[in-house]
């Protein structure tokens, strides 16, 4: 097979052919719509048209018009504090499981990974069915004499909006954490003990530094997947649970203002790559010392 | 390996019942009300007996069940187009310039890694911008971009991992480039295509968020029942969710059953 002229150019045909493809297929359905969104979040509306007059009117109403700002805040809070306690609460369960047998990990993992398969919307609807004013929770307290009346708070509160995000959200924190942990070397361990550690310094001194990348990929995952959901804040929240979210989506929904939602659409995408920033400065610094 | 730390161990243990309970509330309630139902007489509250009504009235309810199909049809086609792209770009990521596979790789990473709301309202701009009316072939399309890189992933793994020995033998021998990919490739990826794909499906049958965005009045069953949930209780959804856990239960033990099988090859 010597090199003749037809086949160089048919190799390079295909070459050329590949690249189009292979780059130009995500450049086309990826790249292109998020430059397009963030390009509206610079235009001009009026009178229900979208005008190609290039404007900030959009971001300068996020930090002075009607609730936005406030909005935003109580959001980026919800969302720190769902991330804490899970990521709190998934520390200890990916703990659990590493300190099982091997043969015993890898269920404990499945059944806590299991829901994840659960479709989401009707998990959504199973909580709010659990807290609602007559629902499963109250029945229950009511019928083991806990409480006289059914707690009127449990739906439709920022507390419901807060429980049903850490229900839905936690086997994404507790997988990373988990794939951690299971990469520390197990003769580590063996130093340890051998060292005369006792476990709970095992732990402190050994174990979660090394789990510390899981715990942020958790922390991360958590808090952005929190932050972005407009779907749980309305189901279990009600009229009380307005999201940032929420005021993105009904930006392209009833309120049908484009150029606002993506300009609103553009801050919370910029407050989660402040996020995965922040998450990964903070390894670096670990990594240093 | 383990020191014994029997108090540490009792308290993970109980945090992660309770974790478990948690997760498992929804699920449960959610079975247990479909073959239940509840009941009020006269203000006290009480369970009917057992009975399968719901799972009756749910083959009767024609909303629910072409959702259902839609959703099926959408999970189908966006996973097989899914498979084909993830298979390409894992093929380039292996043969071209380092730089450029790296390129491909973030881009095509991006969605996945968005929160879905940015993915959607962007995927909705750009089908504006090209007159691309909201209906099944941008909910395909949309699915198509956000699972692929759950595909490429699985495929790039089990690919790095075969290696190019075999490939390259193959070549020598004089088999052509599509027989080698068809007799020597592909069959060894067989279990990371297999679970790549099931996962895709099964992530594009449950897609509630992006599709919110870019469906229109085409509606997959998450977006049907987002719908009627909002106007009220309906007894079918305890049923379909039942019948929905059961079967993806069954598609990730079989996933799991698949990639260990992948790993032993």
């Amino acid at each position: 097979m010597n090199i003749s002229p037809r086949r160089d150019h048919q190799d390079l045909l295909r070459a050329g052919l590949g690249h189009a493809l292979n780059l130009g297929l995500p450049l086309l359905f990826v790249v292109i719509p998020i430059l397009s969104f963030v390009a509206v979040s610079f235009w001009t509306l009026q009178d229900g048209q979208i005008l190609l007059i290039p404007t900030l009117a959009n971001y300068r109403a996020f930090f002075t018009e009607g609730s936005y700002l406030p909005v935003y805040l109580q959001t980026v809070g919800l969302s720190l504090q769902v991330t804490l306690v899970n990521v709190a609460l998934s520390t200890a369960i990916a703990l659990f499981i590493f300190r099982r047998t091997p043969r015993m990990r890898f269920l404990i993992l499945m059944s806590f990974m299991l829901p994840l398969f659960m479709s989401y919307i009707i998990k959504v609807y199973s909580i709010r069915s659990i807290l609602g004013q007559r629902g499963l929770l109250n029945e229950a307290m009511l019928g083991l004499g806990l409480i006289d009346q059914p707690i009127e708070a449990l739906l439709f509160s920022r507390t419901a909006i807060f429980i049903a995000l850490a229900v839905l959200y936690l086997p994404y924190a507790i997988l990373p954490i988990y794939l951690a942990l299971d990469r520390i070397p197990a003769n580590y361990l063996a130093a340890c003990a051998d060292l005369g550690a006792t476990p709970l310094q095992t732990l402190r001194d050994v174990v979660l530094p090394l789990g510390r990348p899981g715990i942020a990929a958790g922390a991360v995952f958590t808090f952005i997947l929190t932050f972005g959901d407009f779907v749980t804040p309305q189901m279990v929240g009600g009229t009380q649970g307005f999201t940032f979210g929420r005021i993105v989506f009904s930006q392209f929904g009833l309120a049908l203002n484009w150029p606002l939602g993506s300009a609103l659409a553009v801050i919370l995408l910029a407050t989660t790559l402040l996020a995965v920033a922040l998450a990964g400065l903070s390894l670096r610094r670990e990594h240093v010392r | 390996m383990k020191q014994k730390a029997p108090c540490l161990d009792a308290l993970l243990g109980l945090v992660a019942g309770l974790g478990l309970i948690a997760l498992y509330a929804p699920l449960l309630a959610t079975a247990a009300l479909s073959f239940f139902q509840i009941v009020r007489v006269r203000g006290t509250l009480g369970f009917a007996p057992f009975s399968l009504d719901p799972y009756v009235a749910l083959l009767a309810n024609g909303e629910i069940l072409s959702a259902l199909s839609t959703s099926l049809v959408v999970a189908t086609v966006s996973s097989l187009l899914a498979l084909v792209l993830a298979l390409m770009f894992a093929f380039y990521f292996v043969s071209a310039r380092r730089g450029l596979g790296i390129a491909m790789q973030i881009m095509v990473f991006l969605p996945f890694l968005l929160p879905p709301i940015i993915t959607g309202l962007s995927l909705l701009i750009a089908f504006r911008e090209i007159d691309l009316g909201r209906g099944l072939v941008t909910i395909i399309i949309a699915h198509v971009v956000f699972i692929v890189p759950v595909v490429y992933r699985t495929v790039l793994v089990r690919l790095q991992l075969l290696g190019s020995s075999l490939t390259e033998a193959s070549l020598d021998l004089g088999a052509s480039r599509v027989q080698t990919l068809r007799y020597v490739v592909l069959p060894q990826m067989r279990p990371a295509l297999i679970s790549g794909a099931l996962l895709a499906f099964a992530i594009s049958f449950d897609e509630t968020l992006i599709t919110l965005f870019v469906a229109g009045s085409e509606t997959t069953l998450p977006i049907r029942l987002w719908a009627m949930m909002r106007v009220g209780f309906v007894p079918e959804i305890n049923a379909l969710a039942t019948l929905i856990f059961l079967c993806t239960a069954a598609i990730t033990f079989a996933i799991g059953l698949m990639q260990r099988a992948g790993e032993r090859v």
